[in-house]
């Protein structure tokens, strides 16, 4: 390759250069720019479409202006699926919170043979999450479930029933599971970022006789700040998608005791074939979803230097 | 951390390892449970007080060969196998493109990948059913693969754009004073220097792909039925079949297992679309 440095003149580079510069980038990225908007901007416009349109049963018809969300906002049922999903989000994300950044502070003692144990403990937040449901579904089912029956029952908690079917758990059964999910996520990201530690404050501070709960909360926890609340914003957003184990645990039920937004916008599609109501949530969930994104992105660029 | 080497090692890392251990064990101990209930006779599985010693059958394995599940296994490979590479072999020229070259409203286009990642899957599943049942792609492989772009590509660039920002920039300079052009210098110096992270995050994308659920459900599930969308056909009208539910369970969780085992610390970093370095 040395020999093609001999062939160009350096009058031929410097005019070359920035009509090279001009298009280049460009042409790298189009093919996966026109790729994402056929998948993910038309679609976006379309649902922004159909949600000022009246369409049942997969046909569209009139233009109705702001009708399907006069209709949503004044649905209880639209209602009941946020306060379901603000219920979920709200307790499930502060436990996995506390339980990883606990789990990732006792990862980050002496810990032998950590190659192994760090990957057996990732199972959970990398398995399908149908197969998370499934196992759950498994271990909770009625009155033969390993944990229902060993332990609900033996404490008498609930008989013989699924806690799914029970209006007044499964709601909570649900968050029980996707902490069981979560938690290592929360707990490995955690740990990533206390080894990234620098040690010389540590040093210090031991030279000074400084205790270690005084160092966690002088050191550790300053430092860490940035990425507590990328991970945990990270985490938030995804709760509030989640889709399928709540699809394959509890469908949403008994009745609409678990029915998240996500849950509801799928019925209203499919069951309910009211597409144009369904579009009207899509689009107050995904402008919803846009300014978490947003804060997501700010957050991690400012305060994290990452991106 | 330092309080740590100061003090005598042994002692306190059986203590902190066996915490450890012992946390991992009944984590996974419904995994355990579910692995063994492949070989639990459908008698022994419903039994009350809960039996732990069982004569293991392979009944539930040979119902699971004779119902076909090995094509949704087959399809549900291949199906990853291609968007993935798809996924890599567009994504990457880009995710270069946004770590090095100076763009307008590079920003925005970036943001816009990353809402793409964000976007909540059941938003998107509508207008992907209204739009495919009209073009015809609707239960097709094509279709699946296009659905999957939504989230694997946009993660793909996303990610690997943070591996592209780890390499120095002076080598690809020298090359550029070399008189090397742009795409010898992408083709000669770039990619050796990436081919790690690409494995890696194409790895996630493939995992992705192999758990991802509702698209498979509503936008497949005749012809094209992954093996996800074959679990929640088990519940039949004659009652659930939980030993194959297993077996499939099982079957499906096998490449998420090798997966943690290689890619350990690159998981973080992905799972984080690249804020936490891992």
């Amino acid at each position: 390759m040395a020999s093609a440095s001999d062939t160009i003149t350096p009058a031929e580079g410097v005019i070359r250069a920035p009509r090279e510069r001009l298009w280049y980038p460009y042409l790298l990225i189009a093919p996966s720019m026109i790729m994402l908007v056929v998948v993910s901007l038309v679609p976006f416009l379309y649902t922004i479409y159909l949600s000022f349109h009246a369409a049942k049963f997969g046909r569209v018809t009139d233009f109705v202006g702001f009708d399907n969300y006069a209709v949503l906002l004044t649905d209880p049922r639209f209602w009941n699926s946020i306060g379901v999903a603000a219920t979920f989000v709200l307790i499930a994300v502060p436990v996995e919170f506390m339980l990883g950044l606990a789990g990732a502070l006792v990862l980050n003692q002496n810990v032998r043979g950590r190659s192994l144990l760090v990957p057996l403990l990732f199972m959970p937040t990398m398995m399908a999450p149908i197969v998370v449901g499934l196992l759950w579904k498994i271990m909770l089912a009625g009155s033969w479930g390993f944990f229902s029956y060993n332990v609900l029952e033996r404490f008498n908690l609930l008989e013989g029933t699924s806690v799914f079917a029970s209006p007044e758990y499964a709601l909570y059964a649900l968050i029980f599971v996707d902490i069981w999910q979560w938690t290592p996520f929360m707990m490995l990201a955690f740990f990533a970022g206390l080894q990234a530690l620098p040690t010389g404050p540590y040093r210090a501070a031991a030279v000074d006789g400084a205790s270690p709960l005084q160092m966690f909360f002088h050191i550790t926890l300053p430092m860490m700040t940035p990425l507590l609340a990328v991970i945990g914003l990270l985490r938030f957003i995804d709760a509030f998608k989640v889709f399928d184990t709540i699809y394959i645990l509890t469908g949403g039920g008994p009745g609409i005791a678990t029915e998240t937004p996500s849950i509801l916008a799928n019925k209203m599609t499919f069951e309910f074939w009211n597409i144009g109501e369904a579009s009207a949530l899509a689009v107050l969930v995904w402008l919803a979803f846009f300014a978490f994104c947003n804060v997501f992105y700010q957050v991690a660029k400012k305060r994290l230097n990452a991106f | 951390m330092a309080e740590a080497q100061s003090r005598p090692e042994g002692s306190t890392a059986l203590l902190w390892t066996s915490i450890t251990v012992v946390y991992a064990a009944i984590m996974l101990f419904p995994i355990f449970w579910m692995a063994s209930m492949m070989v639990k006779p459908n008698d022994a599985m419903f039994a009350r007080p809960t039996q732990f010693l069982f004569v293991p059958t392979l009944e539930h394995f040979s119902y699971v060969l004779e119902h076909g599940f090995h094509w949704y296994l087959l399809t549900s490979f291949l199906l990853c196998t291609v968007s993935t590479a798809l996924v890599v072999i567009i994504g990457t020229p880009a995710a270069y493109a946004f770590a090095r070259f100076e763009m307008r409203a590079k920003d925005d286009l970036f943001l816009f990948i990353l809402a793409s990642r964000m976007a909540p899957p059941v938003c998107l599943v509508i207008p992907f059913y209204l739009i495919f049942a009209k073009v015809g792609l609707l239960d097709t492989f094509l279709g699946l693969t296009l659905a999957y772009m939504t989230f694997n590509l946009s993660f793909y660039i996303w990610v690997l754009r943070s591996f592209c920002r780890d390499l120095p920039v002076e080598l690809e300079e020298a090359a550029a004073l070399e008189g090397w052009s742009k795409p010898q210098i992408f083709r000669r110096v770039v990619f050796p220097l990436l081919r790690n992270g690409i494995v890696a995050t194409a790895v996630l994308c493939f995992i992705f792909a192999w758990n991802e659920f509702l698209f498979a459900f509503m936008l497949g599930g005749r012809a094209v039925q992954t093996l996800p969308v074959s679990i929640p056909k088990l519940i039949t009208s004659q009652g659930v079949r939980w030993g194959e539910m297993a077996v499939v369970g099982m079957t499906a969780l096998l490449p998420v297992l090798a997966v943690v085992f290689v890619l350990q610390r690159h998981i973080v970093r992905g799972l984080t679309l690249g804020a936490v370095k891992g």
